[in-house]
C-alpha cells in the first residue's frame, strides 16, 4: 500500500503511539421536519369505490381561481377589432364568433394512448402490440379538448403547438368559436408558481405556537444534502462495487483528509426511488400458463429472492448509524403501484428498522424515514418536494419534446404534481382534495430516475425562485448530486469502476 | 340506463341440450325502488343469512339446468362495498362535531323549504314531470344531486358532498342541509346516497 499517512515517515511505520491527539470529525446535524401530504388512510378506512370525476372536479374546483385572476389580469379590457373580451362561466357557454376567455383541464385525445382493446387483442392474436414509448402521433391525429363539468370543447390555433400541454393541466383560454364549433385559441395562460414559503417560516410557526415540543435545534450552516435516485440493488455482488464505494465514501472511509473534511458537511442522505431492481416480478399472464406449477401447498419459497431487500438493507444499516436518510420508493420498489405510493414497510428492513418509527405511529419524523412517493419536507428550513419520476415520465409520453427540466417546469407552473393522473398514471381515487395539487412552492424540486443529471433555477412572477434536479439514476452513470443547503447550487461526485480489459 | 323489462319468456323445451333461459317472469320481477328499503343504520350492517348472496360472489351463471331468473334491484342482506363506503362517510360527518353551517340548517323552518323550492320550480318554465309521488324533501335532495357544480354525486354521501361543496366555497344552500339533518333524524338511510347513485348500480341476482 502505497498510502502516506499524516504523520509518519518512510521507514518509520512501527514506532509508540505518539502525542498528537486526532479529533474525530463529526457530521453536521440536519433539521427535518417533513410534511405528511400524501400519506393515505389505513385499511378500512381506504375507499376505492369512488370515480375518478371527483378527483378532476376537485383539481378544477382548486385552481380555477388562480388561473382566472392570472387570466383577468392579463386579458382584461383586450379586444380585437372592436370586440371586447368576455368571461364566459362554463365551457359549453361560449357563442359563436364571440370573444371571450374560459377555464377549463385539457384533454388530449390521442389514439396511439393505452387502450383497453389492447388488452383484449392479447387474448386473440397471443401477443400483445409493444408498449409504446410514447403517445404523440406523429401525424397530427390528436385533439387537445378542453373541459369542465358543462362538456368538452374542441381547440385548435398556433398556441397550442408552441405549449406543452398534457391531460389535466388546468388553463385559461381566450378565444372564439369557428363554424365547425371548434374554438379557436389566441392566448393562453397558466396558474403559475404558487406562493412560496420563506426559509424556516414553518419551523418558526411551529415554534410560535408550541405544537413542538422538542427544544429548537441550532440552525448550522454549510450544510449539504446527498440526492441520489436509481440504486436499482439486484442482490449479486458484481454489480454492487458502486454502491460500495459510495457507502465508503459516505462514511468518510474514502479519501483523505480534506475530502473526509468536505464530506462531514453532508447532513441527509434523501434516495429517490427505486432503489431496488426488481421488486418481485409477477410473471405475465402468458409466461404463468407455459410455465409448469407443481402442487404445493402454501408458500413457494423458491420464487422469491430475497438478495436484494437483504442488500438493500446492509447498505441502509452501515450507513444510518452515521447520517440520517430518507427513503422515496420508485416505479421498481416494493410499495404500491399507484400514486401516492405509500412508504415502503420497515419489516422490509430487518436491521435498518430500529432507527425508524414503528409503523401506524404519529411520532415525530425518524432518524431512517421511509417516506410517501412524491414528497415534501422541510430540510434544514428550505421546502424540498420530490418524487420517484414516474409523473415525469408520463408527461414524457405525452410531448414530442425531450427535455425533462421543460417538463418539471411546466409542472410548477401549472400547478398540478401530477396532471396526468389519473388519466395515464395509476393513482388513487380522492375524494376529498387532490393531494397532487401544489399549494405552497418548492425551494427544490427534484425528481428522480431521469436519463441524465440536469439542473435549473426557474423564477416565478411573485419572486418564487426553485432549483430543478433531475437526478440520474446511480446504477447507470454513478452520478450523487450534492445540494448546498445555503446557496442551494448543486454539486455532482461520480463513481466509476474503470474496467481494465 | 333504464330497469329491465320485464318479459314473459317461456323455457324453450325442444328436447335439445338442456340450456337455460332467462325467465323475468312477473311474480319474481319487481318495479320497486331499487337496493336498500329498509331505513335503520343497523339494520344495513346485520348479517342475515339469508339465500341471497352478493351477486359479486356468484360465479356461476346460466349452466343451470333450473329455470333462472333475474331480479333487478334486490334487496340484499349485505349491503355492497359501494354503500359501506357510503355509510362510513356518513357516520364519518355525523361523527364531527356540528358546525356553524349546520346549527344554521337547525334554524331552518318549513315555510324557509318551500319558500326555497317554490323558487326553484319557478326557474322552469314547466314543472317537472315524474316526479308527483315524491316528497318535498326528497325533490330538494335530487336537484342538489344534478347541480354539477358542486362535482359528481355518484359514490359519495350527500352530506359529505355538501360538506366539501361548503369547504371549497362554493356556498351550497342551507336548505339542502337543513333537509338532509332532517332526514337523518328520522333515520332515513336512503336519503344519504344519491338516487342517480342507486341507479347507476342496480345489480342483479341470478338464483
Amino acid at each position: 500500500m502505497a498510502a502516506k499517512m499524516a504523520g509518519s515517515r518512510d521507514g518509520e511505520l512501527l514506532r509508540a503511539p505518539g502525542e498528537e491527539e486526532f479529533v474525530a470529525a463529526e457530521r453536521k446535524p440536519s433539521s427535518y421536519n417533513p410534511l405528511h401530504s400524501f400519506e393515505l388512510a389505513r385499511g378500512d378506512q381506504r375507499h376505492y369505490q369512488q370515480q375518478y370525476g371527483d378527483m378532476y372536479f376537485l383539481r378544477l374546483a382548486k385552481l380555477k381561481p388562480a388561473v382566472e385572476e392570472v387570466a383577468s389580469e392579463a386579458w382584461e379590457g383586450f379586444q380585437i377589432a372592436g370586440d371586447r373580451v368576455r368571461r364566459v362561466e362554463r365551457v359549453l357557454d361560449v357563442r359563436q364568433g364571440e370573444l371571450c376567455w374560459v377555464v377549463g383541464t385539457v384533454y388530449m385525445d390521442m389514439p396511439l394512448k393505452p387502450n383497453i382493446l389492447d388488452d383484449i387483442s392479447k387474448d386473440h392474436w397471443i401477443s400483445a402490440p409493444p408498449p409504446r414509448e410514447k403517445f404523440v402521433s406523429p401525424n397530427g391525429l390528436d385533439q387537445i379538448m378542453l373541459e369542465d363539468e358543462s362538456g368538452r370543447l374542441r381547440m385548435i390555433g398556433t398556441p397550442l403547438q408552441s405549449e406543452m400541454l398534457v391531460t389535466g393541466c388546468i388553463i385559461a383560454v381566450m378565444g372564439t368559436e369557428n363554424a365547425n364549433g371548434d374554438f379557436e385559441v389566441i392566448d393562453m395562460k397558466v396558474p403559475d408558481l404558487p406562493r412560496q414559503p420563506q426559509r424556516w417560516e414553518r419551523d418558526d410557526a411551529e415554534a410560535v405556537t408550541g405544537s413542538k415540543n422538542k427544544t429548537s435545534e441550532a440552525r448550522t450552516s454549510g450544510n449539504r444534502v446527498a440526492l441520489i435516485s436509481g440504486l436499482s440493488i439486484t442482490g449479486e455482488e458484481e454489480s454492487g462495487l458502486l454502491t460500495e464505494m459510495l457507502m465508503e465514501w459516505l462514511l468518510g472511509e474514502a479519501a483523505g483528509g480534506d475530502e473526509q473534511a468536505s464530506t462531514t458537511q453532508i447532513s441527509r442522505l434523501i434516495i429517490a426511488g427505486n432503489s431496488l431492481a426488481e421488486a418481485s416480478p409477477i410473471p405475465p399472464r402468458d409466461e404463468l400458463s407455459t410455465k409448469k406449477t407443481s402442487k404445493r401447498y402454501g408458500y413457494d419459497s423458491s420464487s422469491y429472492n430475497s438478495a436484494p431487500t437483504t442488500h438493500l438493507d446492509n447498505f441502509l444499516s452501515t450507513l444510518l448509524p452515521s447520517i440520517p436518510i430518507t427513503l422515496v420508493p420508485g416505479a421498481s420498489d416494493p410499495a404500491n403501484v399507484a400514486m401516492p405510493q405509500q412508504p415502503l414497510h420497515p419489516a422490509l428492513f430487518p436491521h435498518s428498522r430500529a432507527y425508524a418509527n414503528a409503523p401506524a405511529t404519529t411520532d415525530g419524523p425518524c432518524w431512517f424515514d421511509p417516506v410517501t412517493n412524491p414528497w415534501e419536507g422541510d430540510v434544514d428550513g428550505w421546502r424540498l418536494m420530490g418524487n420517484g419520476g414516474q409523473p415525469i415520465d408520463d408527461i414524457f409520453k405525452y410531448v414530442h419534446d425531450d427535455d425533462r427540466l421543460v417538463m418539471m417546469e411546466h409542472i410548477l407552473r401549472w400547478r398540478c404534481g401530477a396532471p396526468t393522473a389519473p388519466d395515464t398514471l395509476w393513482c388513487y381515487p380522492f375524494q376529498d382534495k387532490d393531494q397532487f395539487v401544489i399549494e405552497e412552492c418548492p425551494h427544490v424540486y427534484f425528481v428522480g430516475n431521469q436519463p441524465k443529471y440536469d439542473t435549473i433555477v426557474i423564477d416565478g412572477p411573485a419572486g418564487q425562485a426553485v432549483r430543478l434536479i433531475a437526478l440520474p439514476k446511480f446504477s447507470e452513470t454513478g452520478e450523487v448530486v450534492l445540494l448546498d443547503m445555503d446557496t442551494l447550487e448543486t454539486e455532482v461526485v461520480k463513481f466509476e469502476a474503470i474496467n481494465e480489459k | 340506463m333504464s330497469p329491465a323489462r320485464r318479459t314473459k319468456s317461456s323455457r324453450q323445451s325442444a328436447g335439445g341440450p338442456s340450456q337455460a333461459t332467462l325467465n323475468f317472469g312477473s311474480s319474481h320481477s319487481r318495479v320497486t325502488k331499487p337496493t336498500v328499503a329498509r331505513t335503520g343504520k343497523e339494520a344495513l350492517k346485520e348479517k342475515d343469512v339469508t339465500t341471497k348472496k352478493d351477486p359479486a360472489l356468484v360465479l356461476q351463471g346460466v349452466n343451470d339446468d333450473n329455470d333462472v331468473q333475474a331480479i333487478a334491484s334486490p334487496d340484499l342482506a349485505e349491503p355492497t362495498t359501494a354503500e359501506v363506503a357510503i355509510i362510513d362517510q356518513t357516520e364519518a360527518e355525523v361523527a364531527k362535531p356540528k358546525t356553524k353551517e349546520e346549527q344554521a340548517a337547525e334554524k331552518v323552518s318549513d315555510a324557509q323549504l318551500k319558500r326555497y323550492w317554490k323558487a326553484r320550480e319557478d326557474e322552469r318554465k314547466a314543472p317537472r314531470v315524474h316526479q308527483e309521488g315524491l316528497s318535498m324533501n326528497e325533490k330538494i335532495l335530487r336537484h342538489f344531486d344534478l347541480s354539477s357544480q358542486y362535482g359528481p354525486c355518484i359514490g359519495i354521501a350527500r352530506m359529505k358532498r355538501w360538506h366539501r361543496a361548503q369547504n371549497l366555497n362554493m356556498n351550497p344552500p342551507v336548505e339542502v342541509l337543513a333537509v338532509l339533518l332532517r332526514e337523518q333524524r328520522k333515520d332515513n338511510m336512503r336519503a344519504e346516497r344519491a338516487h342517480v347513485d342507486e341507479l347507476m348500480s342496480s345489480r342483479f341476482v341470478i338464483d
